[in-house]
Parts: structure tokens; C-alpha cells; sequence
């Protein structure tokens, strides 16, 4: 269709070969040879006009045009290779930034659940669990008698799932000879075939699997990938649990990692009911395990809708089932409490990513924005300086004849010549930039930009593209052909080098580089607020990992941690030793009301009654280095059969017994049980995170209280923390040659890892901020060099005329500070609005900072300045004879 | 420069009969470019002046129409040549912009040929 079906050269042929017939006819006729070639040309007429004819008409010309135009492009780019080097540069670096953070954002928050039709598929939320019900995250979990009743109602959702990990964080696996730790979930048998998950190896559960919690396991494609290499021969491999055989069944499809986000799961294997697997890994409560605790809530759920129902349907049909359900063997419930909710949330992209990236994200999407329109105004100041520069280029060719499309076409090209460099430039860096991101965050699922990330891109190089061929067209038109023939610098460059055009987008860059700055600055103070806060402890010389021992009774409980601590003390370098059941500084608690005295505590009105419990071990507060206000820490004579003692903090002290000593008053779970002795009063200390405020809390003795299970370990040392992990790992292999050291790292990485979040996105922010200043700064000092180039001529006047040096390089210093104040001007105010959005995410500083604005501001002017100083200088040591000969 | 001498016996082809006359001249059979030009020459008793480089500009038009096919072959005289023929859309086309080409002669003739006749020249 496009091609046409001859060639110039068969047409050339065509009119020699008429050339030639003609002659024959003519020498028939009577003339000689010679005559008649020489009658056959004349009368063809001009055989080049008809060549040129034949081309143009050919559909090939307008491609050819088009190289022609590349080639010219490319030529007058590489005559000024600075120009080009900066404007590619600008473009990648805006361009890249806005890829990179879109493409994150594309896999965290819009991306959908890899399975079949996610609109039809929702998680399941609740409200007000019943009272004295243990939940694991208050909204999204639930019992399994409550699961159990769900899941027979098929006609809303069809089917119900649960899911739920082995374990709060990795859980101890076996394949080889040699412990290691996975991500493992327990799910319904209906897991893979309700989601719609394929499964091209192997097969998925069924509910026959979920009744006879059967000994299989599915791997994600990740896992095999990154364990098994991809064997093949992987399916009939057994995957130790908890040291339980499970048969490896199937693979699960490619991208397929669960279907909550921020880890990815490693393997599934049906609910089980084995105590060695209880949910999260947690001990069994009174020797029951999840499937027989109502009050424990600790499965996630998801559905599907049933065929034709909306989720209003599902809702009403659900709703009266779940509320029965939520307090079945919890007896009738008490009056005014309010009712549970159930509710749906989309699982259109991964539920609760929203929550913890939706915010920053969108925030650095807009500060990338805010980079990409400096980088892009950048660019088209370029493109106006050097377009200007070459206005008499344009009018001498208009004054020839091209017409104005001819040079909106060689605009068009060169600015799709700068946008394509730029374009591929800036994909590597995103894809560059989305590795290490992926890596810093801790985010395991891909990050890499897709054909999703790939539209946005060229649909940014596009716009680019446009802007920049016709932005500078306006220039390029206003010098008409006459232009051409003024050839005096003086008079024709005049106007350009005072471009209001120019002078607006300069002060706006600079509002914009204020904006970033302050929000830079702010994010980059609280950051340094959160690395700063006290933790109320001494963490540095401290390590912690976990372990997970078989246990078969309480009292065989006990003695392995006391034999493990009493190892673990004698090692060199070892200054002492405690236990946990919660780690520290992970985000866990357990959070409860709790008695005082044998009754629940008033408090003031709308104060929380909730506590923090944790169980820990003798000696917790002298290894952790938290000063003991009153009374004592645990020791090793705290036993069993001694009598219970607790620790609270300050908070606890103050808020549920104040004005007395609370040594000696009991307090104990809100059902009467596990009540326990104050012995000692510790200083508020840092728990779950870094940014926590001070919250009652009590600390029970492990020995003392009929649950033990997995526990931390916190090890004060001599020296490098990690360097006794060796030791460590020998001293605990000794006890079980199966076990793992779980997540072993030192309690500040411990506590880091909560600020994980804040740090990134604050270093990201800062970074920007820097792009951004950089980008202003070679903007300026571009737009700036190059008007005082456009005025040499004037200065050189002014200079001859008797200018003083001084005179000169005020006069070029006073635009750039006029420029400077406007920018300011416009600036701040847009920062205060930011830094009103960026209010929740500020710690320790007030969205009007001052500090932060007048660094923000102060730094604009010095780049202002120092840009704006070199061609100050330059202008003023012109010399005038020199300036004026320029012609 | 050759300047091309312009017989005032001849008369410049009009646009656009261009085209007709060479899908005419088809109607009896393939024929190269040099042979158009001789027969619409010769059948308008050397009154059209072809120009040569049009003529194969507008056989090159009318092959993209594809009112016309061409194929290279031999002439009578052994030269090798490029031969046109009518395509049956062609023959389509020769109907209809003969009878368009009738109706504006017809109409011509009728206004030209009311009143009184200018004597002399043509204007």
C-alpha cells in the first residue's frame, strides 16, 4: 500500500526506451541517425522535470523527506553538542525520575491481583470483633468458626477463602539436610480454584485437602525459581514444616505471590490442625489451636462473588450469618456493645498497600511531576535561546522559500530527535532506578515497568515532543524573511534576549525548585527526627534472632530456654542474655485491656484502658539497658512455682495507678487470668517502632505463665553484635540440629527497619529536591549565559559609552535577583500547601518549619546568583572593541 | 537551453484530457508510451502536441489508479518497451468521461454557436 510498485529507475528506463522508439520512428520518417535522436529528446521536452514528477508523486517521498529532515536535525544539533548533551540529559532525568516512581506505583498500588477477573474478587473487613476477642489486625481477621459459617452461605460469595501465614514473619523449612526459613500461608482448599490461579505445573488444593488438612504443599513460581532452580522434578519433593513432611504437589503460575503484598509467599499448603502449625506460628492457647478458638480472630479472608450478585446482595446475605457467628460460644451479647460489621474492600490491587505506600507514593509522584515541568521548561528555554540565536538562520530561509510548515517539520524533527535520546536514556534509568528502589523498600514483588509503565512514558515523550517543536515556532515565525537582511546583532537579537516568555518560566522554576526544596527538607528533617529519637535503651551492642523449638509440654518449654540462655551466657564476649516473645521494634503487640487490681482501672473519659503486653524473659531490662525506676527486673528464681511477678512501665504507673507506688498491686487479662505482681517500674521505652508514643505497658515472666512457644532472643555483647551469631548458631544447633536462627540482625537494624518507610521516602524526596536544584541551576545558568551573550553587543556599547565593570555585572546580577524575589514570591505560599499535605507524614516538625523555608529559599538565591555570576563576569570583561566588532 | 518551439498549428492539451485520450487510444490494444503519443497525435491529424514528459507522468497516474496495467515487452521493432492496457475499471472510466466529455462539448457548442460568429482568429 505504501510502497510503490516502481522504481525511479524503471521509469528512467521507460523514457529511455521512448527515447529510443521515437528515434526509430523518426529515422523511418527520413532523418538521419543523429537527427533523430537529437528531434526525440527535444521533443520529449525536460526529462529531469518529468523524473522529478514521477518522484514526488511516489509515496516514498514523504519518507524520504523525513530522513532528509533527521539528517539535518542531526547535523545542526551536533553544532552545538552542549546544547544537545544538556537538553537529552534534562529530558532523561525529568522523564526517568516520573517512569521510575510511576512504575512503582504501577506494581504497588494499580496493578491488579494477578488472578481471574479481580472485579469480581474482595477481601473481607470487619468492625467491632466481640469483647475479649484476640484479633490480629482489628479490620482484617477473622475466627475460623466464623470463616466456617461464612463459607457455607454460597449464593454472595462463592467461594469464601482464608489464608493465613505459618508465622508473623518466615517460618522454618527443610528441604536438604540444612534449616532455612520461607514464607508459607495456610488457605482454604478452594485457595487456587476460587482465585482463578493456574497452576501449569502440578495441581492446586481441593476441599477434600482442606478437610483432611492434608500433608501437600504448592510453591509460588518465585520460590522454584529461586530454591529449586526450576526442576522439573521438584512435584513429590518433600518440604519439611516445622520439621512436618509435606508433599510438594504443583507450582503456582508465574507472578502469582499471594494475595497480600509487600512479601511474597513462598509455598501453601492446606489448614491444618496440627499444633506445630498454628496460625502465625503462635502457641497454642490452652492447647488449642486456631480452628478450635473463637476469640482468637486470625484469618484473613477473601471471595469471590457468586455469579449475578452484586456486592450489596452479598453483603445482606452475609451480614446476619457473620453477626450470629461472631459471638457463637461467646454466649449472648452483652447490651450496648455494637454489632460486627462486615464489609468488602476491592482487591482490585493488593489491600493494604494503600495504607502504607498509597501516601508517600502519591506524594513523590507529584514531586516528580513538579521535576519533569522544571526539566521539561528547562528544555523548551534551551530550545528558545538557541531557536532565537538562530532567527536569522529561519528568516534566511523563509526569505528562500521554505514555508512555515517546512520549518515546523524541522522543528518537529530535531525536538523528536532530543525527546527519543532522552526517552531510551531515561527508560534505563527507570529500569535501573526500580531495581535498586525494589531493593532499598524491601518490596519483593517486581517493581520493573511494564507495557502499562511503557504507554505512560510515550505518552510523556509525546507531549514533550509537541511542546518542544511548537513552542519555539512562535520565535522562529516572528522573524519574518526581511529579518534576514538586518544583519546587525545588535538590533536583531535584542528582543530575544529579553523574552518575557523567558522570564516567566525562569521565576516559575524557581516557585517550583522552593516547593521541592521545602518539601525535600521537611521529609529529610523528620528522618533525621526518627534516627535522633531516644528509644529509652541502650541498642547498640545488642542482637536478636528467633527461634522456633519443638515443644512438646510447658515444663520441657522452659527448660529448653534456660538451657539455651545458660549456653548462650558462658560464650565469650556475651554480657548477658534474656528472652522475648515478641521481638522488639517489629510492629507486634498484643494489645489488652487489662485489671488492676482485680478490677478494670478507670481512666479519665475517652482514654484508652489498652495495654501493651509482651513476655520476656530474666534479666530483660538490664540487656536491653532500660533504666528501672522502682522495684526489680526478672530474674532466673522467677519460676513457676515462685510466686507471679509482673513489670509495668511509667505509663502504666501513671495512667492506672497514680499517686501511689505500684509496687505490690496486681494486675492480669481482663478474664482474670494470668494475674501478677508489680516488682518493678521501668522508664518508658520504645516498642513496636520509632514513632510510637508512650503506652501503658505490662510485662509478664515466660516461665511463669502456661504458654510457651517461639521466642526472640536478645543477646548484649562485647564488640560487633553480628559476629557471635556463629556461636550462637552452634550453641542452638547443639540443643535441636533443625533449627534456624530466625531473622538474625542487630536491635538498632531491628528498629530501623520501622522507619524503613519514612527513610525511603525521605531520601527519595531529598533526592529530588537535589535533581530539581540541579536542573534549576543549569536552566538558569543556560537561559542567563546565553542572554548575556544575545547583549554582548549592547554591553560592549554601553561599555564604549562609558559603563564601569560594576555597572555591567549589576545590571545582569539585577535581573536574575529580580527573577529570584518573583520566584520566591510565588513559591513559598505553594510550599505552605504542600507542607500542609505532607503534615501526617512529618515527625517532630511542623509543616511551617522555618528552617526549612529559609534553607529552601536561601538555596535558590545561591544558585541564582552563582548561575547568573559567571555570565555576569563574563559580560563585564568584554571587551568593547571586541564586542562591537562582533558583527 | 533548448527552448521548445511551439507549432502554431498545435493546440496545448486542456487538463484532463489527458487522461481520456490515452484510455482511449488503449481501447485498441496494449501499447507503449512512444505509441500513445504518435496516435493521439496522428488520430487528431496532428493537431494535439503530447508532451512527452506529462504523458508518462499521467500513465504513471493512471497505473496507480489502476485504471490501466502495464508490463515491459518488445516493440515491433524489437526494442523493448513498456506496454499499457485497459484495465475493465478503465473501461468504466472511458464510458463515463466520454459521455461527461460529450455533455460539455455539446454545452460548449451550444453557447459558442448562438449569436453571431467572431470573424477571424481565435482568441
Amino acid at each position: 500500500m505504501f510502497r510503490r510498485r516502481r522504481s525511479a529507475q524503471d521509469f528512467a528506463e521507460e523514457i529511455k526506451a521512448h527515447l529510443e522508439l521515437e528515434a526509430d520512428d523518426l529515422e523511418s520518417e527520413g532523418l538521419s541517425a543523429d537527427e533523430a535522436r537529437w528531434r526525440a529528446r527535444r521533443e520529449f521536452g525536460n526529462i529531469r522535470a518529468a523524473q522529478e514528477r514521477f518522484y514526488m508523486k511516489g509515496r516514498w517521498a514523504w519518507l524520504d523527506k523525513m530522513w532528509r529532515d533527521l539528517r539535518f536535525g542531526f547535523r545542526s544539533l551536533r553544532q552545538s553538542p552542549g546544547f544537545a548533551a544538556t537538553a537529552i540529559l534534562t529530558l532523561a532525568l525529568g522523564i526517568g525520575a516520573n517512569t521510575a516512581v510511576f512504575s512503582v506505583m504501577n506494581a504497588v498500588l494499580l496493578k491488579s491481583l494477578p488472578v481471574a477477573d479481580p472485579d469480581r474478587v474482595v477481601y473481607l473487613r470487619t468492625t467491632n470483633p466481640p469483647h475479649g476477642t484476640g484479633t490480629v489486625n482489628s479490620t482484617e481477621t477473622i475466627s475460623y468458626p466464623v470463616y466456617d459459617a461464612l463459607r457455607q452461605q454460597v449464593r454472595g460469595l462463592s467461594p469464601v477463602m482464608a489464608y493465613v501465614p505459618l508465622s508473623g514473619s518466615k517460618v522454618a523449612v527443610r528441604i536438604g539436610a540444612q534449616p532455612e526459613e520461607a514464607e508459607g500461608d495456610m488457605v482454604s482448599g478452594t485457595f487456587f480454584s476460587g482465585l482463578g490461579v493456574n497452576l501449569p505445573r502440578g495441581r492446586g488444593f481441593t476441599e477434600q485437602d482442606e478437610t483432611n488438612h492434608a500433608p501437600i504443599a504448592v510453591i509460588s513460581y518465585n520460590y522454584w525459581t529461586r530454591r529449586f532452580a526450576r526442576d522439573p522434578a521438584v512435584l513429590g519433593r518433600t518440604l519439611y514444616v516445622n520439621s512436618l513432611p509435606m508433599t510438594i504437589v504443583g507450582v503456582s503460575a508465574e507472578g502469582f505471590e499471594g494475595v497480600e503484598d509487600g512479601g511474597s509467599t513462598d509455598f501453601w499448603i492446606p489448614l491444618q490442625n496440627r499444633p506445630e502449625l498454628n496460625a502465625w506460628g503462635a502457641p497454642p492457647e490452652d492447647g488449642k489451636t486456631y480452628i478450635a478458638n473463637p476469640t482468637w480472630w486470625c484469618l484473613r479472608m477473601i471471595g469471590r462473588l457468586a455469579p449475578g450478585v452484586t456486592r450489596a446482595q452479598a453483603i445482606a446475605q452475609l451480614q446476619p450469618v457473620f453477626q450470629t457467628a461472631a459471638y457463637v460460644g461467646l454466649g449472648s451479647p452483652p447490651k450496648n456493645t455494637k454489632p460486627p460489621v462486615l464489609s468488602f474492600v476491592d482487591a482490585k490491587g493488593f489491600a493494604g498497600n494503600d495504607d502504607v505506600y498509597g501516601k508517600p507514593l502519591r506524594m513523590l509522584m507529584a514531586m516528580v511531576g513538579l521535576v519533569l515541568l522544571i526539566a521539561l521548561m528547562n528544555v523548551v528555554m534551551l530550545l528558545l535561546a538557541r531557536n532565537a540565536t538562530r532567527q536569522r538562520e529561519f528568516s534566511l530561509r523563509q526569505a528562500l522559500g521554505a514555508g512555515r510548515g517546512e520549518l515546523l517539520r524541522q522543528l518537529l524533527t530535531e525536538s523528536l530527535i532530543l525527546v527519543a535520546a532522552g526517552g531510551a536514556l531515561a527508560w534505563g534509568f527507570a529500569v535501573m532506578a526500580t531495581r535498586l528502589l525494589g531493593r532499598w523498600a524491601q518490596i519483593e514483588s517486581s517493581l520493573a515497568p511494564d507495557k502499562t509503565v511503557l504507554l505512560f512514558t510515550l505518552a510523556v515523550l509525546v507531549c514533550a515532543a509537541l511542546l518542544f517543536g511548537v513552542a519555539p515556532l512562535r520565535i522562529a515565525l516572528a522573524g519574518r524573511a526581511e529579518l534576514a537582511l538586518k544583519t546587525s546583532a545588535a538590533t536583531s537579537n535584542a528582543d530575544a534576549g529579553k523574552s518575557l516568555t523567558g522570564r516567566i518560566i525562569v521565576a516559575l522554576q524557581m516557585a517550583l525548585c522552593v516547593v521541592l526544596l521545602v518539601g525535600g527538607g521537611l521529609l529529610i528533617r523528620t528522618l533525621r527526627n526518627l534516627e535522633n529519637t531516644p528509644l529509652g535503651m541502650n541498642v547498640d551492642g545488642l542482637v536478636v534472632f528467633g527461634v522456633k523449638p519443638n515443644i512438646p509440654s510447658i515444663p520441657e518449654g522452659v527448660a529448653f530456654y534456660v538451657n539455651l540462655m545458660n549456653n548462650l551466657r558462658v560464650l565469650p564476649g556475651v554480657e548477658s542474655v534474656t528472652v522475648m516473645e515478641e521481638r522488639i521494634g517489629s510492629w507486634w503487640s498484643d494489645n489488652s485491656d487489662m485489671m488492676v487490681d482485680g478490677r478494670l482501672p478507670d481512666v479519665a473519659s475517652g482514654a484508652s484502658r489498652t495495654v501493651r503486653s509482651n513476655i520476656a524473659g530474666p534479666d530483660f531490662f538490664r540487656t536491653l539497658g532500660v533504666p528501672i525506676l522502682a522495684g526489680r527486673d526478672f530474674a532466673d528464681s522467677d519460676t513457676a512455682s515462685s510466686p507471679h511477678v509482673g513489670i509495668i512501665n511509667e505509663e502504666f504507673a501513671k495512667r492506672f495507678l497514680p499517686n501511689q507506688n505500684p509496687l505490690g498491686h496486681t494486675t492480669g487479662l481482663d478474664n482474670g487470668q494470668y494475674t501478677m505482681t508489680i516488682v518493678g517500674v521501668v522508664k518508658n521505652h520504645k516498642y513496636r517502632s520509632i514513632d510510637e508514643e508512650p503506652i501503658p505497658m505490662a510485662w509478664y515472666m515466660y516461665a511463669q505463665i502456661p504458654m510457651v512457644g517461639p521466642m526472640h532472643v536478645e543477646m548484649r555483647v562485647h564488640g560487633e553484635p553480628l559476629a557471635i551469631l556463629p556461636a550462637a548458631r552452634k550453641v542452638v544447633q547443639q540443643l535441636d540440629p533443625n533449627l534456624p536462627l530466625i531473622r538474625p540482625m542487630t536491635q538498632r537494624a531491628q528498629y530501623d527497619l520501622t522507619i524503613s518507610h519514612q527513610t525511603l521516602f525521605a531520601r527519595l524526596a531529598g533526592f529530588f529536591g537535589v535533581l530539581a536544584v540541579v536542573l534549576v541551576a543549569t536552566g538558569l545558568y543556560g537561559t542567563l549565559a546565553y542572554r548575556v551573550n544575545m547583549r554582548t553587543a549592547e554591553i560592549g556599547v554601553r561599555m564604549a559609552v562609558g559603563a564601569g565593570r560594576g555597572q555591567v555585572v549589576w545590571m545582569i546580577l539585577k535581573d536574575s535577583l529580580l527573577l529570584t524575589v518573583a520566584g520566591v514570591m510565588m513559591g513559598v505560599p505553594l510550599a505552605m500547601l504542600v507542607g500542609r499535605a505532607l503534615a501526617s507524614s512529618l515527625y517532630g516538625v511542623k509543616p511551617l518549619d522555618a528552617a526549612s523555608y529559609l534553607l529552601a529559599v536561601v538555596g535558590v538565591a545561591v544558585v541564582a546568583l552563582a548561575a547568573s555570576a559567571l555570565p555576569a563576569g563574563r559580560a563585564a570583561s568584554i571587551d568593547p572593541m571586541k564586542a562591537l566588532r562582533t558583527e | 537551453m533548448a527552448t521548445q518551439e511551439i507549432n502554431d498549428d498545435r493546440i496545448a492539451l486542456l487538463q484532463g484530457t489527458l487522461d481520456l485520450l490515452i484510455l482511449k487510444t488503449l481501447v485498441l490494444g496494449p501499447c507503449h508510451g512512444q505509441g500513445v503519443a504518435r496516435l493521439i497525435q496522428r488520430q487528431s491529424e496532428d493537431v494535439f502536441l503530447v508532451d512527452h514528459g506529462s504523458l508518462y507522468v499521467a500513465l504513471q497516474r493512471l497505473e496507480d489508479k489502476e485504471w490501466i496495467r502495464a508490463k515491459w515487452g518488445v516493440s515491433d521493432n524489437n526494442r523493448k518497451a513498456r506496454f499499457y492496457s485497459l484495465t475493465p475499471r478503465g473501461r468504466e472510466q472511458l464510458v463515463e468521461k466520454t459521455s461527461e466529455w460529450r455533455r460539455l462539448t455539446r454545452a460548449m457548442g451550444l453557447i459558442l454557436d448562438t449569436g453571431v460568429e467572431p470573424q477571424g482568429e481565435e482568441a
